[in-house]
């Protein structure tokens, strides 16, 4: 039996101030959005700036609150958090750098840590350049602390202007002095010639001796075709804490290798397709799509686009497509819509086809933006369910 | 006239028939080009109606740039731009073929756009050029020389071919031309081309050039997907209206995100905790211990030899047990697999740890004191 949500709407109230326009680039940036659906989270108000006071410091901070849980039940409440807050100081000609603040550490092979922290980078002339970091992982919601700890740092050097070596080690520990992670890495790009490029990173877990993740990409440009190939290696099991009792079983890595092609078949027609062999222990699968994007007009205003995806993996098989049509109508106005079809091979009681479906309209004129959605689908969980979505936004000069 | 036709004229059928065959190929010969040109359009193979203006042609005719761009020889970097006026080309065109302004069909819109752009984003001087380039514009707008040019803003490389910048290159001094380059958004135009499958790639290209994605990106661009505890929405989500937007969240992700994990072993966990699907799952009652349905296919747990298959599948993709049994949770699997337990070892082939296994966690669950 189908399972109809009903949600009321919270509304989030926006008073914001107005900035005089600048005729150069306005060094101070903002935007707000006032986000509300009709399903949980019910309303986000959602505030971005940016200010780079003088050359040799910049502030940025992304903060967001709103309504939390089902509308209409005990459950609902309010929330709020601190994505990004951080100030930057440089040195005038870019030999240093310091962050300190709440932001996302990710360099070489040390994979994104969200942290309260302070991060430290110098570049030398020759191309050498070290950074290092530490701090306290974030916690969501300005919840309990857990004072776990991380650090980690980089040494890189560049080869003229074609290419970059560095190698890096990361730890993370937690209150009782566990190591919850520890790694080292290595990561390599290089540009030998103008229409080729190749990258490559890989991390070794020293808790768990073994390569955790490893990646590496070759890209080629050859006028209007682009093609690269792409190989990856994850060990699961040493992505997770190490202090998690799924960290021990052992190394089961999974593996795909692949190549994605991009061809702008016209000046308006954008064709891309990839395709991937992917191996889980001793399963063979793979993953592939193609994806055509019509533009309307040579800004590219307007779009109409079409992917078919195909997914054979273990047990997750789906067929999928995928249409969109994004046209402006007039006076700023635009129309979109997208749907979405996945057929599952083994629908399982889960339904043998999960549409979805949006339907929008925005408008955006002089800093303003305005857009509302009407959203279904049947999904696993339900057989369908409708949702209202809306969005006002103000942006201060420029989009920061 | 056939010799087996009795000499009789030939039968009105074949006429028309014949008739019907012209007609429908002269439809054909005019439908085809129609169509054909109707495609070139939609594709942009046919030039579009707005007319580049015509430099070529004045430089052909010996027009001077500074005839008409009066100003540039002096402008400084706070200067008006020298775009000409009406008044500037009926010095010469004394007789307009229309009364609207010039400018409204000579020259493309995008081409204002980008100068203004680079007014606003750039340190640029023209006056303090003027005089290396010995008053020689075409040195740097070479596009003027061509019929129809595609911009006529000096690309970056043509700024190297005089100016030397690896050092500032190096250290990512990017301030001495780009006043802000974050609030530029200008599309890169070489090496760092954001197309392909670029929300899979920019991974294994940033490891690299974190700074160098950072000359443009600001915090917000990696946090607003990778802060992940703490993103109100995911940038898909509230961008909904902008449904060009690719990623791997878009579209009906939440019905074919279980799939979606089980073929990509790992890969949710590389920006999100392994907390994260279990605090979902929690609001949603759907985690462990919650009144839904047992989510596990029959034979996933036995008494068996193996225990059935969840043995197998947890070590495929350990994240996903983790989010519904980390924590707490993971004394379900103590019971069985601690030392001296029913389940057995539970490490895979060759497995090894640094960890003391009797007082570090996890090993102390299984292997601690008594065990």
């Amino acid at each position: 039996m189908g399972k109809r949500r009903t949600r009321h709407v919270y509304l989030v109230a926006v008073a914001l101030c107005t900035v005089t326009a600048s005729a150069s680039a306005d060094p101070l940036r903002l935007r707000a959005d006032a986000f509300a659906e009709a399903r949980a989270p019910a309303g986000l108000l959602v505030l971005q700036g940016q200010d780079k006071i003088r050359p040799w410091i910049d502030a940025e901070a992304m903060v967001w609150t709103g309504g939390t849980g089902t509308a209409g039940s005990s459950e609902t409440g309010a929330a709020g958090d601190v994505t990004v807050l951080t100030l930057r100081l440089r040195e005038p000609h870019g030999y240093g750098e310091l962050r300190a603040g709440r932001f996302v550490v990710a360099t070489g092979a040390i994979r994104p840590v969200h942290l309260d922290g302070v991060s430290l980078l110098a570049r030398a002339p020759w191309g050498t350049t070290v950074e290092t970091y530490g701090g306290v992982p974030v916690v969501p919601r300005f919840g309990e602390r857990e004072y776990e700890s991380a650090s980690g740092v980089r040494v890189a050097q560049g080869v003229g202007n074609t290419a970059n070596l560095g190698v890096s080690y990361s730890q993370r520990h937690t209150k009782h002095g566990g190591t919850a992670q520890e790694e080292l890495g290595a990561d390599f790009a290089a540009v030998p010639v103008p229409w080729l490029d190749l990258a490559a990173k890989s991390a070794y877990d020293v808790v768990t001796p073994g390569v955790a993740e490893a990646s590496l990409s070759s890209a080629l440009r050859l006028g209007d075709v682009r093609a690269e190939a792409f190989a990856q290696h994850r060990s699961p099991g040493r992505l997770l804490p190490a202090t998690s009792l799924f960290s021990v079983l052992g190394d089961f890595p999974s593996q795909s290798l692949g190549a994605t092609v991009r061809w702008r078949a016209a000046p308006r027609l954008d064709l891309l397709g990839s395709g991937a062999m992917q191996r889980a222990a001793d399963e063979i699968g793979m993953n592939a799509w193609l994806r055509s994007v019509l533009r309307l007009d040579d800004r590219g205003d307007g779009s109409v686009g079409l992917e078919v995806r195909r997914q054979h993996v273990s047990t997750a098989r789906w067929t999928g497509v995928r249409t969109i049509v994004s046209q402006p109508i007039a006076g700023g106005l635009r129309y979109s819509t997208e749907l979405e079809l996945a057929f599952p091979d083994e629908p399982d009681g889960r339904g043998s086809v999960w549409p979805w479906g949006l339907m929008a309209l925005a408008w955006r004129a002089s800093g303003w933006e305005i857009a509302a959605a009407v959203e279904g689908a049947s999904s696993p969980e339900h057989r369908y369910e409708t949702n209202a979505l809306a969005r006002v936004s103000r942006v201060f000069g420029g989009t920061p | 006239m056939r010799p087996d036709d009795g000499g009789l004229p030939p039968s009105p059928a074949p006429l028309r028939s014949a008739s019907l065959v012209s007609r429908r190929r002269a439809l054909l010969a005019l439908a085809l080009p129609m169509l054909l040109g109707a495609c070139a359009s939609v594709l942009g193979i046919r030039k579009s109606t707005s007319r580049p203006f015509e430099h070529r042609a004045h430089v052909v005719k010996g027009v001077s740039c500074k005839d008409c761009h009066g100003t540039v020889g002096t402008a400084g970097d706070e200067d008006p731009l020298h775009f000409p006026t009406d008044a500037s080309c009926l010095r010469c065109h004394e007789k307009p073929h229309d009364p609207r302004g010039c400018s409204g069909c000579h020259g493309e819109p995008h081409t204002r756009a980008s100068a203004e752009m680079a007014r606003k984003h750039l340190r640029f001087e023209h006056k303090n050029h003027m005089g290396p380039v010995k008053g020689d514009c075409v040195r740097c707008h070479q596009e003027v020389a061509v019929d129809s040019p595609q911009a006529l803003r000096p690309a970056m490389a043509i700024c190297f071919s005089c100016h030397e910048h690896e050092a500032q290159w190096r250290v990512r001094d990017c301030d001495g031309c780009h006043v802000d380059l974050a609030a530029e958004h200008t599309p890169p135009a070489s090496h760092l081309v954001h197309d392909g499958d670029f929300v899979r790639e920019h991974g294994v290209r940033a490891a690299s050039s974190r700074d160098l994605c950072m000359t443009c990106h600001s915090e917000r661009s990696c946090a607003s997907c990778h802060g992940v505890g703490t993103v109100p929405a995911l940038p898909a989500r509230l961008a909904f209206d902008d449904v060009r937007m690719s990623g791997l969240h878009r579209a009906g992700f939440r019905s074919r995100h279980s799939d979606e994990a089980r073929a990509n072993p790992g890969l949710c966990v590389t920006c999100h905790s392994d907390r994260s699907c279990r605090d979902c799952h929690e609001r949603r009652g759907l985690a462990a211990g919650s009144a839904t349905r047992n989510p596990h296919p029959r034979g996933w747990l036995t008494s068996s030899r193996g225990g059935g298959d969840h043995g197998v599948q947890a070590r495929l993709d350990p994240v996903s047990c983790a989010s519904c049994h980390g924590g707490a949770g993971e004394q379900l699997c103590v019971d069985c697999h601690k030392v001296g337990g029913p389940g057995g070892n539970p490490h895979g082939r060759g497995f090894t740890s640094r960890k003391d296994k009797r007082t570090d966690m996890p090993c102390r669950m299984c292997h601690g004191a008594g065990r």
